[in-house]
Formats: C-alpha cells, structure tokens, sequence
C-alpha cells in the first residue's frame, strides 16, 4: 500500500545546480507527456474515439443498413428505462456476478492457502488448477453443456449414485444462474489463485512466527494476519472480478441461448441481440453506455467500501 | 539529455508505425492462394452433414470451370447476420450469400442485394419462373421484384425410431395419426419408465422416464408456426399490421406442445435436454427434425424413418423455408459474371444437392428423386407441397422471431409462463416491434 | 514448544492436501471426460450410461480433425501465434512506456488521466465494434494480422499492472543512475525495464492468453482460411460438425489447448514472480 501521500516520482529531485528548477519541472512534464504519447495515440483510435461514436449512436435510431438514421435525442435512453427485459437482464447479470464473484475469490484464496503450504509437487498444482483458464469459452460451454445435460450429464449421473434425482441444471429458472455461475468459477478461478499466491508471498514469515510464540492458532493466524494484509489483493481480485463478469456474454449465448424464458439474459447478451440480431445498434449503444455507466457506480462504491477497510 | 528523450520517442513511435508493415508484408504470403481472376467468396451457414453436401458440389463446380475459384467459408448462422451487417455496412460483402427467403425482405429494404428479375426466365434469364412452387416463387419477391434464388426447401418432419415402435406394437409404416388426441396415445404407448410401464398405463413412474415419446426441445418457432397454421392461426393479421400470436388458435397451438411435457409426461422438459442425442441414443422414439436430418441419421445406430410432421390441430399442415442465394447490390463485371455462371451451375445440379436430405427448389428435380434413394425428401416435400407454411415475411422477421417469439415460447416450454401468458407478453413486444417499422 | 510446531504444520499440510485434492479433481474430471471422449467413437459417446474411461481408445478423431479438407488447424494455429505474438509486443512497447509516465515522473493532469483511463476498463469491447470495423475497413486492414494485432494495443490493465511493479522499484536505484548523469531514456532502458522482466513476462503471458482465446472480433474482421484465428476456427468446427461428430470437434479443442498449456508451464513461475513484485497489486 502506497499510500495517496507517496506521489509517483518522488524523491527524484536531484538536480544539477546550474539548472533552474523550473527547466527541471517542465523537462520531466515534456519526457512524461513523450513516453506516454505511442499509449494515447492507440487509446485515441481504438478507445476514446470509438467510444464517442458509440456514445453518438446511442442517440440515434440507428439501424446499421438502413439508409435513414433519424436524430431521436433521448428515445432510445427512454425506451431503456421502460423496457422491462432490459432491468431483467441487468438483474440476471447482478446475481451471476454477485455468485461467480464470490466464488472465484473463495475458490481461489483456498487454492493459492493450499499451494503456498509446504506440500510435495506445489508446482504440478499451481499448473494444474490453472488449466481450465487456458481454454477458450467455445471449448468451456461445449464441455459444461454436455456436463450438465439434464437427462445424459455425467454430473446427474453421478449424482444418481447418491440417489439424488436428475437435476435440470440449465432448464430450472432458479438453477440456471449459479450453474453458469459453477462453470464460471472453474474457468476462470486460475488468474485470481495466481493474484493471491503473490499476495500470500508477499506477507513476511516473521509476523507469522511472532504470532505463533504468542499461541496464535489456525484459524486466529489466517483472521488477524493472512486476511488483513491481502485486503489490497482481495480489493484486485474482486474489482476486477466485477468488471469482467459484469460483461460476462459467451456462456450464456453458447450454453443457454439466453434461457429457459429470458432466465439466462444478461446485459451484453441482450445487447448482442439488439444491436446484431435484430440490427438495432443505436438502441444497443444505449444499451452499452448504460452498462458502462451503471458498471462505472458500482466499482467506485466497491472501491469507497473495500480501501476505508484498508486503511482504517 | 532532451535529445536521449526525443530519440526515445522516436524510436518507439517507429517500432510501432513498423510493426503494420511488417505484418502487411506477412499478408502477401498468406493470402496468396488466388487462382486466376475469378475468385468468388461465399458465405453460408450450413453446417454438419449439408455443408459437407455443399462443398463436394462446390470442388465438382471448380473442376468443370478451372477459370473460376471459390472460396466458400461457413460461418455459424447466428454470426453470419453478425458479421454480413458489418461487411455490409462497410461495403466489403461477399460476392455470394445463402441465407433464408424469410431474410429477403429486410436485405432487399435496405437495397444491399441485387434485383435477380434478368437471371429468371420472364426477364430473359435461365432460371424458369414455373418450375418453382408458388410459395417458393412468392417468397424470392420483395415489392413485387425478385431479389434471390432458391437452392431448397428445408423443412420439418419426424424422424422415428422403427424399433421402439415395434417394441410397443405399432406400425412405423402404418397411417400416422391425425389428431391430437391421437398422437398423445402414441407418445404415451412409446413413453416408458424404468419398470417397462408406458405413459398410459396406471402405475407410470413419471419422475423414472428413460424413453421418451416425443420431445418439444429442438426448433421450436417453426414447430408453432405449423401448430398455429393447423389451428387455423396466423402471426400477423392479414394486412400485417397486428399482431394476432395470441388469438384463440394460438394458445391451444402452444398449449398442446406444453401439455405434452406437463400433463402427458410424453416429453422431457426440453432446457438441458437434448434431443438429437437423446434420439440418438433411444431414448427418444419421435424425435422432430427436419430434412437435414438424413445424413445424422446414417452416423447413429438408430433405425429410423423419416415421416410427415405431426397434426396436431384440424387441419394439417408443416413448416418449411428456403435456401437462397443473395448477390450484393454492387457486385458488377466479370466477377457477377462469375457468380451467375456458379448459381447457373448449382441449380443445374441441384440434383446432387438432395443427396444432403433437403428437397432441391426446382419442382423438375423434386420430381425426379427416385423413391428408393431419397425416402426422406420424397416423403417431407410431398407434405411440404400439400400443406406447407412459410414464414411470415417482412422486413422485421428476424427482430420479431428473435426478441419477441422465441423467448416466450421458451419460458411456455419450459412452465415458467401460462401458454397464454406468453403469448400475450410475446403479442407486445412484436406489436411495438411491428409499429416500429419500416 | 518444538512438537507442538511440529504437528502444528501437520495439520496445516493436512488441510492443504484436503484441499488440493478436492480441487483438483473439481477441476480435472471435466477435462479427463473431455480427454476421454475425443478418444471415442461417435457410437460410443452417445451410449447410456456415459462411459468416462474408453473401452477401445482410438486416435481416429484426432486424424479425422487435422485431416478434413475443410479444417486447417496447422494453419489456425499458426495465424492465432503470429497474431498472439504481435499483440503481445505491441501490447508491451505501448503500455510499458506509458506505465513508467505515470510510476515515476510528475505531471499535471497525472492522477486525473489515469482515472480516466481506469474507468474505460469499464466499456464493455462490443461498444466499440462498430466504429473499429469502419476504421479496419478505411485502413485497409480487414481479414489482415494488423486488425488482429493493433486494435486493442493501448491496454489499461496492462499499464495498471506495470504501473504497480515500476512503483514497487527502489528509487535509490534510479537516483544512483542520475548521479551518473543518466535521463529519463537511460533511466527506463537500462535500470527499470531490466529489473521488471517478470511483471513484463506475467504481463506477456496474460494479454497472450486473453488474445489467443478472444473470439468475437477476430470473427468479425477475418474472412479467410488464411487469417482465421484457432477459436474462430473451432467455433466452426463446433458449429458444423458439434451436433453429429462430437468427439472430433473434442480432438479439436484438446490439440487447440495443448500449445497454449506449454507456453504456461514455461513461464508458470515467473508470472507468479512478476505478480508478487507488484506487491499485491492492490497498493493504491
């Protein structure tokens, strides 16, 4: 934690004495302004300017192929907030991250706690449950599609041993979520096992020990060390956990289709529909921009509520 | 020291304005497999056993015309819409698409895809207007112009499993049902539990099924389409400005699909099942699935038969649709040269075409197809011909079908929603749809 | 004291295997069932009950899926490296730069611009289809590597990333380097760019797997066999063969995920490295 006083540069003051000190100042604004210009010309194109034509379209009805695209100022905002698929979707999209990301960073802490102990073959381990984040979510929603099958699934087959009845997985509006939510988890657990095994190497082993000659147990070293001081990390992991599974689209467009009903729509997979399959992109732009903006509240609030923790 | 910046600068900016270079220079090489100046790329959707079809026709083609190339790139259905509105928009389509006459309308509306009238005969071309069924022949029009030309009609039918319906003593070749009622007895007669006790009989254990009758899982628009065409039904009023998904005929469509899941236990809940798999396996006897299910068919260790679409209401009727080629609009010279010379060709052999399972467009080659060879062709498009429906055409189909339909067909399917509930939640939103227009 | 200790870590290893081994096979069944069922045959996937280990292993499938006429995996893959690779550097020239800007040197708007940068991690990348399209299509780049590699180069979570590791170096080593009359060139060159190889390679690796398995854009903008990405190209194979050759379109995607486990298991622990030196990556 460095903390907001530590400003970038800092300390670098030196200067040679016949040089005024506001050459000095400008000269480093001008170098920094130069090593971050190749970034802001890419930004530029590929980002900022897209964005704004996105942000522009959004106030048009905007249909990619049709030759008329009438100014409607605010109707398609409007429509928006009428449009009850929309805020369905938007809490389909909520729930799922609220689960995936919950469980992402529960599965992953434990992992990377398991791999840092002193076991035999860490390494073999650390490969191993990273291998599902390797694979492309094609390959993900084709093997959890068939996993879960309701009637031939190997995961109610093996259920059946335990006398437990076939479950319909993708088929039950309640369930639908937390399984796209399951199989989420076990892609995409990988990169924050990884996150946490630098946070948990990074928590010097004296503190531990001086812990333990005061009798710390267990439970007491993991509560009042380890998680303290992964709270930065836990902060990473969970930011952009939201930020990534709030976009969160190919499972449900190959595992669900959006369904049962619309139980498996979320934002961008509604948005997909609108602005490519039923060619409406100026509505799907306002589609896009609210996501964003809504994404834009809720990080900052998890920002506000995770780093006041951090710094009591 | 300024000048160890600036020649920093420099040397990045030009690392990067490199790299395109670079990589523009590697393009040279991979692009470079033309073969001569006609190289017509098409697109298409067809995957699994029709696109294989296809691309045996399309190496036939390039034999017999060394001077023209093709090269034919399949791209999912659901991303070609994707990606032609794209190409289309930045005026990079392909010299050739196959998408469905249901789509003509809203491409022609747009005035992306070329006016067809001078490749038909009444406009001097080689493409007889008589010998395609009026239905076909209506759909290739959009404001009395013909804009695409029909390589098939594809549609659905049944495909059953021969031994299952011995087992249960019925007759796979005998006269199917043609009512309601009468279906449901055959599901329920090929409906079994773990114990052997079928559908009908008092001590059926319907939480232990492990053969199905039939299942409601797969196409499910155009199931209801030809559900609500034989209650007597339509999409859109006749002068298609209302919606009428709703009316009396088509909850009692819908409703006979739910009641075979909810009240008859004769199909699965269909989210999470899937059929083609559970046919494959036997543990489905009547599987729903169109001509191009044949080439399937042959890779399983079923013993199928493909039959007529299932009556569910009085009169009968079968969904079907067509294939069509589309050109872009401003495609011209020799490479539109090209791609006639290619559709030219491809109706010539539409013959080989059938081979696939679908029922070739030209009635002179439907009617050639020997009985022996093409039992399934022959059998669908005689009822595609007797009582086929098509899909409602206009230039918001997609948007209709795909926001407004099918979801609520889903959740109906699925016993999230009443049929009638989702019918008229589905009635809204393609009536703001239809309202919204042109 | 010295038992206690010692059973102490006991148990602690005890809960770790526990651990490990339920998660382990949490993750590795579906993959053994994925495994398993490219080496059946089409009749043999379909039975009930499934059968997780093949009675009769076959490589047919795998010959099948590298031999179809229609399917060029040798070349998707290639084209997903080249492409992967040029990403990847052009990722690195871009961003490292940018990164040290805003780690080490003091400018107005610095705090503010990063922000902003930040909050565009937020636009979801399908906003920007539409306009990048236009763009590729006016550059001339459609269905060529330089829409697959430059698009999305300026990559905030790369700078994000780097940012954190430049700021955990030392600054005695760089003031050590301005006593010897070192500018800034000098100072990113040749002290902070040779002290971060790890964050440069976790970095590397992470924009490498994300692009090599991105899927939608590439979709869009390539047209041909011959630029074709391996995920487009399984997408395909999926979409044309998924419903009746399942365990060939399971060979597929097995071959397409073993390049890609290599480079990770060559670079596995340096990524580890190069993230812990972030200090957690969470400071600010």
């Amino acid at each position: 934690m460095t903390g907001a006083s530590a400003r970038p540069g800092a300390g670098l003051d030196w200067r040679p004495a016949w040089l005024p000190e506001i050459n000095l100042k400008r000269r480093e604004e001008i170098a920094a302004w130069l090593f971050l210009t190749p970034f802001l010309i890419f930004f530029a194109v590929f980002i900022g300017r897209a964005m704004f034509a996105a942000v522009q379209m959004s106030f048009y009805d905007w249909h990619a192929l049709r030759p008329s695209r009438p100014f409607v100022s605010f109707e398609n905002y409007e429509e928006l907030l009428r449009d009850d698929v929309f805020w369905f979707a938007l809490k389909n999209t909520i729930v799922f991250t609220a689960m995936t990301v919950a469980g992402t960073t529960v599965v992953a802490l434990a992992a990377a706690l398991a791999v840092t102990q002193p076991v035999r073959q860490a390494n073999f381990f650390r490969v191993l449950l990273y291998m599902p984040s390797l694979f492309s979510v094609g390959a993900v929603g084709l093997i959890w599609v068939w996993l879960l099958n309701s009637q031939f699934g190997v995961i109610n087959y093996g259920l059946s041993f335990f006398g437990i009845r076939p479950v319909n997985w993708l088929g039950d509006p309640a369930l639908v979520l937390p399984a796209l939510s399951l199989t989420t988890i076990w892609w995409a657990f990988g990169f924050p096992m990884l996150i946490f095994i630098a946070g948990l190497q990074g928590i010097p082993e004296h503190l531990y020990e001086a812990a333990r000659i005061d009798g710390a147990n267990a439970r007491q070293l993991f509560f009042n060390i380890t998680l303290p001081l992964l709270r930065p990390t836990i902060l990473f992991v969970t930011v952009t956990g939201v930020i990534g599974h709030f976009q969160v689209y190919g499972q449900p467009f190959i595992m669900t289709n959006g369904g049962p009903g619309r139980s498996s729509y979320t934002v961008i997979f509604y948005f997909y529909h609108t602005a490519w399959a039923s060619f409406r992109m100026g509505y799907g732009a306002a589609v896009a921009v609210a996501l964003a903006v809504i994404m834009a509240v809720v990080t900052v609030v998890q920002f506000l509520v995770i780093s006041r923790r951090v710094e009591y | 020291m300024n000048g160890n910046i600036f020649r920093l600068v420099v040397l990045m900016l030009l690392a990067v304005l490199a790299l395109p270079f670079a990589a523009v220079a590697q393009d040279g090489e991979v692009t470079d497999l033309g073969e001569g100046e006609f190289k017509v790329s098409f697109w298409h959707g067809l995957g699994g056993s029709d696109g294989a079809t296809l691309n045996e026709m399309l190496v036939n083609f390039v034999d017999e015309n060394p001077d023209i190339g093709v090269t034919a790139e399949l791209i999912p259905w659901d991303t070609l819409y994707a990606k032609l509105q794209a190409a289309f928009l930045a005026g990079t389509p392909p010299d050739l698409v196959l998408m469905h006459a249901s789509e003509l309308p809203q491409y022609a509306s747009y005035g992306v895809i070329r006016e067809m009238s001078d490749w038909y005969t009444s406009g001097g071309g080689w493409l007889p207007d008589d010998d395609l069924a009026p239905s076909t022949y209506g759909g290739m029009h959009y404001d009395g112009v013909l804009y695409g030309i029909p390589l098939d009609n594809h549609g659905m039918g049944q495909w059953i499993n021969v031994d299952h319906f011995e087992a249960a003593g019925l007759d796979p070749d005998g006269p199917m049902p043609d009512s309601y009622e009468g279906w449901v007895e055959l599901f329920q007669q090929l409906t079994l539990d773990a114990n052997g006790n079928n559908a009908a009989s008092d001590d059926f254990d319907a939480e232990n099924v492990v053969q199905w009758g039939y299942s409601v899982r797969q196409y499910p628009r155009v199931i209801f389409l030809a559900h609500l065409a034989q209650h007597g039904g339509s999409l859109v009023s006749e002068d298609g400005t209302t919606v009428t998904v709703n009316s009396e005929a088509g909850i009692a469509a819908l409703q006979n699909s739910v009641d075979l899941v909810y009240k008859y236990n004769v199909s699965p809940v269909p989210a999470g099942f899937n059929a083609w798999e559970g046919y494959a396996n036997g543990a489905l006897s009547v599987l729903p699935a169109g001509t191009w299910f044949l080439n399937f068919s042959r890779t399983i260790d079923v013993n199928s038969k493909a039959i007529a679409f299932n009556q569910f209401g009085p009169e009968p009727a079968a969904w079907f649709g067509a294939h069509t080629f589309f050109v872009p609009a401003i495609l011209e010279g020799e490479k539109l040269g090209a791609v006639e010379t290619l559709l030219q060709w491809i109706s010539a052999n539409q013959g080989h075409w059938a081979m696939s399972g679908q029922v070739p467009a030209l009635l002179s080659v439907q009617a050639s197809l020997d009985p022996e060879n093409f039992p399934s062709n022959i059998v669908m498009g005689a009822s595609f011909a007797d009582h086929g429906v098509v899909d409602f055409s206009s230039t918001v189909t997609a948007e209709l079908y795909r926001t407004g339909l099918e979801p609520e067909l889903n959740a109906a399917l699925n016993g999230q929603k009443t049929a009638e509930q989702a019918l008229n939640d589905a009635a809204e939103r393609m009536q703001a749809i239809l309202d919204r227009g042109e | 004291m010295a038992m206690m200790h010692r059973r102490r870590a006991w148990q602690d290893r005890f809960w770790a295997y526990l651990v490990l081994v339920a998660l382990s096979l949490f993750v590795f069944l579906p993959m053994l069932v994925v495994f398993s069922q490219s080496l059946m045959t089409n009749m043999e996937v379909t039975r009930w009950p499934p059968q997780i280990v093949p009675v009769n292993p076959t490589l047919f499938n795998y010959n099948d899926v590298l031999t179809r006429q229609d399917l060029r995996l040798d070349l998707w893959l290639r084209n997903s490296m080249v492409a992967a690779t040029g990403h990847t550097l052009a990722v690195l020239v871009i961003c490292a730069p940018a990164a040290y800007a805003f780690a080490r040197l003091r400018f107005r708007g610095s705090n503010a611009l990063f922000a902003i940068l930040l909050l565009t991690i937020m636009i979801p990348s399908q906003v920007t289809l539409i306009p990048n399209y236009l763009l590729m299509r006016d550059l001339k780049w459609l269905d060529s590597f330089n829409a697959l590699i430059f698009p999305g180069a300026a990559n905030v979570f790369g700078v994000f990333l780097l940012r954190q590791f430049f700021m955990q170096i030392p600054q005695e080593l760089e003031e050590a380097a301005v006593m010897d009359g070192a500018g800034y060139l000098r100072r990113f060159t040749q002290i902070v760019l040779p002290l971060s190889s790890n964050a440069l390679t976790a970095l590397a690796i992470f924009v490498f797997l994300g692009h090599y398995n991105d899927l939608f854009w590439p979709f869009i903008v390539t047209n041909s066999l011959e630029t074709r990405t391996l995920p487009v190209g399984l997408t395909i194979l999926n979409s044309a063969y998924g419903m009746q050759y399942r365990p060939m379109v399971l060979a597929g995607a097995v071959l397409s995920t073993i390049p890609i486990l290599i480079v990770y298991i060559i670079f596995q622990r340096r990524i580890i490295q190069g993230v812990t030196l972030t200090g957690g990556m969470g400071g600010r």
